[in-house]
């Protein structure tokens, strides 16, 4: 790797960490105040929402956990492309539902209107607890994005030692991350998320059209792929695995919006306005994505950047897939910018995901106990728990083999997925869903959503978030939403039966 | 319901509709720029849904308007 991309990568990252840290000063305001840490005082205009709900879609995820997912598994990973495109058409309808309710009673999270709506705590603290988990593995996969662009920029200069390498590369990124998160918040964030998405999109507009253009367009690369790897499918669907295909897309669709995160997101939007042409607009965003999938088969018609994906005789990491096609291919300089793009790329989501995490757990899980804090030890509370959770996202960097980094998401998908009954199908119900049904169908739901990843991963290193269903394979989120619906419905009738009147007004 | 509120929602569910039937798109020909039909089939798609998504936005918008909570 030439000294330059190394040079001009730093030189970035120092802008970077100045517009991260300078951030504190714009629109000034009390960054003890929690709103204001938080949520940036929701003060966010359509572009900058624009900006950080659509920059959310290039993370790490996009980068390095989906090409890389196409270039072990082949097709299946298409997935993505109608994933994007089914997410938007949801959020359109959830998300505006969801702004106005919260405009009009003032919730700052998901959960505030959980526990409005249900009146129930028990409830709310499951469906707070449920979002702060899920949140980590989505962590950890931005945290294996950000070392993989630094293996790739560093191990020339370590070319004895693979494995130290991608140690040192892990610590760095671990830490850049804490910092980062812990001293700009939101704001950080929101400013910071502009200049990712400027560099980003960048990144995505030469890249899928140099690469390709470059190496004798796509045609070729499908073949190489299935010369190179017979026995998997590249070009079309395994019949068989249609079913699996539809649920991994609806379900990642259904899911996306409701982390909390996502919500965060929607809810610093100045109005429902901004929320659903924002939306409408973004399956363009989703372009990217779609030509980044097909790099997983493209890589296979590069050999210097194969020789780096997959080296002769060593163990091929499939989440190198992107940073080597473009340091291969691209002049160096070029090459420190867009690395410089991934790499911030999977920062900034991730100090979001941390913030809204510590987010839940003050004000949903710890208020709930002590409903007193003084606004200054909540706001402390919240920015060490968000370095306490990135402790807890580095442990599953570990349960997972780093080309099937995408699984990572996908249990993030298992875990919000048992909190759509209640947050979504919550936004139109009015009567019919009894809170308990509902806190048993969430039971229920994750203990089987672990319990089938378990068994499907046979209790080793998660490789897999399909299970074997007499309907063929099917994503675990969907089967066990199934049953969480099921217990939580059956539940809510049982309840209408036998207490017709208590059921519809609750009170705790 | 609004006005429009079912042509919105047409124009909301019908990507997902066409992308659900899988077996309709699961094909290697016919190709475009080399890629099989299976991939350009639902890269296609992105760019109908966005200009559907609009429409449907604009539509309820309007309801929005109308109904005086813009």
């Amino acid at each position: 790797m030439a000294l330059v991309t190394v040079i001009v990568f730093m030189a970035l990252f120092a802008v970077f960490t100045f517009l991260g840290f300078g951030a504190a000063y714009w629109r000034k305001g009390d960054l003890s105040d929690l709103g204001q840490w938080a949520l940036a005082g929701r003060k966010l205009g359509p572009y900058l929402a624009w900006f950080l709900v659509g920059g959310d879609l290039y993370t790490a995820y996009t980068f390095i956990a989906v090409p890389s997912a196409a270039f072990g598994k082949g097709s299946i990973y298409a997935f993505a492309t109608p994933y994007v495109m089914v997410t938007f058409a949801v959020a359109m309808v959830t998300m505006v539902t969801l702004w106005k309710m919260s405009r009009e009673k003032n919730y700052i999270t998901g959960v505030d209107f959980v526990k409005d709506r249900f009146k129930s705590r028990t409830l709310a603290i499951a469906i707070a607890l449920t979002g702060i988990v899920a949140e980590l593995p989505y962590i950890a996969l931005q945290i294996v994005g950000m070392r993989a662009v630094l293996i790739v920029m560093l191990s020339p200069y370590f070319p004895n030692s693979i494995a130290g390498t991608s140690e040192i590369a892990l610590i760095i990124s671990f830490i850049v991350l804490a910092v980062f998160t812990f001293v700009s918040g939101l704001r950080g964030a929101a400013l910071t998320a502009v200049m990712k998405d400027l560099i980003i999109l960048i990144t995505v507009l030469v890249v899928v059209i140099y690469i390709p253009y470059t190496y004798g367009g796509f045609a070729h690369a499908f073949q190489l792929a299935h010369t190179a790897k017979s026995t998997v499918n590249y070009a079309t669907l395994s019949p068989k695995l249609a079913n699996a295909y539809i649920s991994l897309f609806i379900l990642s669709a259904l899911t996306l919006y409701f982390y909390p995160h996502a919500i965060n997101g929607v809810l610093s939007s100045k109005s429902s306005r901004t929320v659903r042409l924002s939306t409408a607009l973004l399956p363009l965003y989703g372009m990217g994505l779609f030509l980044l999938t097909l790099f997983g088969v493209l890589v296979f018609a590069v050999p210097k950047a194969l020789a780096i994906v997959a080296p002769a005789g060593g163990t091929a990491n499939g989440t190198l897939v992107v940073p080597a096609l473009i340091s291969t291919t691209m002049p160096d300089w070029f090459t420190g910018v867009a690395f410089l793009g991934i790499f911030i790329g999977g920062l900034v989501p991730a100090a979001v995901m941390a913030i809204s995490q510590a987010n839940l757990l003050t004000r949903n899980v710890i208020k709930e106990f002590v409903p007193n804090l003084r606004p200054k030890t909540e706001t402390t509370i919240v920015k060490w728990s968000s370095v306490f959770f990135k402790f807890l996202a580095l442990a599953f960097v570990f349960v997972v083999s780093q080309t099937y980094a995408i699984e990572l998401q996908l249990l993030g998908g298992v875990f919000i997925a048992q909190t759509l009954p209640a947050m979504m199908l919550g936004l139109y119900d009015k009567k019919f869903l009894n809170r308990w049904a509902l806190f048993a169908g969430w039971l229920v739901g994750m203990s089987s959503g672990i319990w089938f990843t378990l068994v499907a991963n046979n209790f080793k290193t998660l490789s897999t978030s399909l299970m074997k269903t007499p309907f063929g394979l099917l994503y675990i989120a969907a089967t066990s939403l199934v049953i969480n619906l099921v217990v939580a419905y059956a539940g809510s009738a049982i309840a209408r039966i036998a207490m017709p009147r208590s059921a519809a007004v609750p009170s705790d | 319901m609004g006005r429009g509120y079912v042509p919105a929602a047409l124009l909301l569910i019908i990507p997902t509709a066409v992308l659900l039937a899988v077996p309709l798109y699961n094909r290697l020909n016919p190709q475009l720029f080399g890629l099989p039909f299976f991939w350009w089939f639902q890269g296609l798609w992105l760019i109908i849904a966005a200009v559907m998504y609009i429409g449907a936005a604009l539509i309820l918008e309007h309801g929005d308007t109308d109904r005086g909570e813009a």
